[in-house]
């Protein structure tokens, strides 16, 4: 074989590949919704279940899952952004610096599970929460605190050192460059970061499993040391141990394809928001 | 109105400034020249104190401005930097708009009566020969104006705090050849109410701006003299070889 036809080998195999893997993560999305969209209709949408959860809707679940999401976030965002804040624009680049960026790397890698445990033994337990929203949020906060934390941080080192100089030589202070130009410009990028952890939050289930998560609840949560049904458990909780796993399969299906919608959404408004702020604020 | 007197500046064990005194006087120009790393950028910066943004240095001697040492420990930094303003070699303005760019010294340092800032960005944009060319684009990103208006807005930018003296760290050299000129003509407006330190690798710029120039050469201060003695009649050969490109 020459050297030519080698190449065009070598290239037709990675074109192959490439087309498989696009093939798998089509035809799961396809699967989700093509079983999916047959019960999907407003009532799905806006009621509670019924009939042992063969009938009615997935509203509850919903309304859960978004009381996570700000719950976490309230708790993770400010926490995050302050502590990239104080490694790129404070602390140098020392051991402890280096330290703590070792810690938060290794932070992201633990199995949610564990994190799930760990937030049962500290929020639900020890600082009796309870089983409630708050323990919940607080353990997902911990999780995506390494997301938030890294993207931040890279949003901020890569803020050209030429506009602090320039804002420092006018006088202004570390705290007001920081506020007035670093933190602007960095936004776009802290954003993204922010809603990918958000369609993290959307989609994990075992982190919620000991803190928050309800088999079925009649009532909407009224505070935050409530219980809460949220979407990845309650499918869960369709797909395994319902009363009636077959009758329940198609709301099963319905429940993914509200979740897998919810973390797309997600992700592509990070993307397009992105784009966005950040061709407002390229220098051409 | 900026002497310095037996300075010497280190990165770390590499001394960068060598025993150099010099005097500039109110509403004058002064230029500095001299070849690539010889301390001109070092120097500069000791005036607005930007140095202390770097790890690991060390300074010895006084540096006075307006007969006060700006390194007594009495001395508030933001509020040296706010006298003592800066022009940067490559333009640097903010993700900002035009307006904002102008408007940020003055925030910064507590105005907030938004009439004044509007007539203070105005006047400041005119002063820096600048205001008819972006009169329509005050809202627009700073970034969309050309480098050379880029510059001047940085100018601006600096002017509209009220310094007294402005540093220029070769404002030109990254401009074409009409927006330097342009940029000239600035500092020979801007003397009559400024003190102005500029570095420049343009010979030729170093005569047609400055009153008087001093040439470095490895962290030391060779001559310091009037301009035209300088570029006409040197005291120093190193200075003469220098000028005339025999090095450098
Ligand atoms: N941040 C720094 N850390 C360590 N050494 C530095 C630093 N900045 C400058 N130096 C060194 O100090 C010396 C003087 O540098 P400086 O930038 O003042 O020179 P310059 O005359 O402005 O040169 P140029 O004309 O190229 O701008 C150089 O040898 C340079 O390598
Ligand atoms: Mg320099």
């Amino acid at each position: 074989m020459n050297k030519k036809t080698k190449q065009k080998l070598a290239f037709l195999l990675f074109r192959l590949f490439s087309i498989i893997i696009v093939g798998i993560l089509l035809s799961i999305l396809g699967f989700i919704a093509f079983n999916g969209i047959k019960v999907i209709n407003w009532e799905f949408l806006s009621t509670m279940p019924k009939e042992g959860m063969t009938e009615g809707g997935i509203f509850p679940a919903i309304v859960g899952t978004c009381y996570l999401i700000i719950g976490s976030l309230i708790f993770a965002v400010p926490l995050g952004v302050m502590s990239a804040i104080y490694t790129v624009e404070y602390a140098g680049n020392g051991k402890i610096v280096r330290f703590i960026r070792m810690m938060t790397n290794n932070l992201a890698s633990i199995p949610s599970i564990v994190f799930g445990l760990f937030g049962m033994a500290l929020f639900v337990t020890k600082l009796g929460f309870g089983d409630s929203i708050l323990a919940g949020s607080l353990t997902l906060g911990l999780l995506t605190l390494p997301i938030i934390i890294r993207t931040s941080e890279e949003a901020l080192k890569a803020v050209p050192e030429s506009y602090r100089t320039g804002s420092y030589a006018l006088g202004a202070s570390k705290l007001q460059t920081i506020r007035k130009v670093v933190l602007p410009c960095a936004m776009p990028n802290i954003l993204t970061g922010i809603i990918l952890s958000v369609s993290r939050v959307s989609g994990e289930t075992a982190p919620i499993l000991f803190t928050v998560a309800a088999y079925f609840l009649p009532n909407l949560p009224d505070s935050i040391f409530s219980q809460a049904m949220a979407l990845p458990y309650h499918l869960y909780v369709l797909a395994t141990s319902g009363t009636d796993i077959e009758a329940s399969r198609h709301m099963a299906y319905g429940t993914a394809l509200v979740l897998v919608v919810i973390v797309l959404f997600f992700n592509l408004t990070a993307t397009i928001l992105r784009q966005r702020l950040s061709r407002k604020l390229k220098n051409k | 109105m900026i002497e310095t007197k037996n300075i010497n500046f280190y990165y770390g064990s590499f001394q960068a400034l060598k025993n150099i005194s010099m005097k500039m006087d109110a509403n004058t120009v002064t230029a500095f020249i001299g070849p690539s790393g010889c301390g001109k950028s070092t120097f500069l910066r000791l005036f607005n104190r930007m140095n202390d943004l770097i790890d690991d240095t060390k300074l010895e001697g006084e540096c006075l401005i307006k007969g006060k040492d700006i390194y007594d420990k009495s001395i508030n930094i933001d509020a040296l930097r706010k006298d003592v303003g800066m022009v940067f070699q490559k333009p640097n303005p903010f993700p900002k708009s035009v307006f904002e760019n102008v408007a940020y010294g003055l925030k910064v340092n507590g105005i907030t009566d938004k009439k004044f800032i509007a007539n203070r960005v105005e006047e400041t944009l005119k002063a820096a020969a600048l205001f008819d060319e972006v009169k329509d684009k005050l809202n627009k990103s700073a970034f969309e104006l050309s480098g050379g208006q880029q510059q001047r807005l940085c100018i601006a930018r600096a002017l509209a705090i009220e310094p007294s003296i402005i540093l220029m760290d070769e404002p030109a050299s990254a401009l074409d050849p009409i927006s330097t000129s342009k940029i000239e003509e600035l500092i020979h407006q801007l003397k009559k109410k400024y003190t102005i330190v500029i570095v420049t690798h343009n010979m030729q710029q170093a005569a047609r701006v400055s009153d008087k120039t001093g040439f470095f050469m490895l962290g030391e201060l060779i001559e310091y003299n009037d301009t035209k003695k300088m570029f006409l009649n040197p005291d120093n050969e190193t200075t003469q070889n220098y000028i005339t490109g025999r090095f450098g």
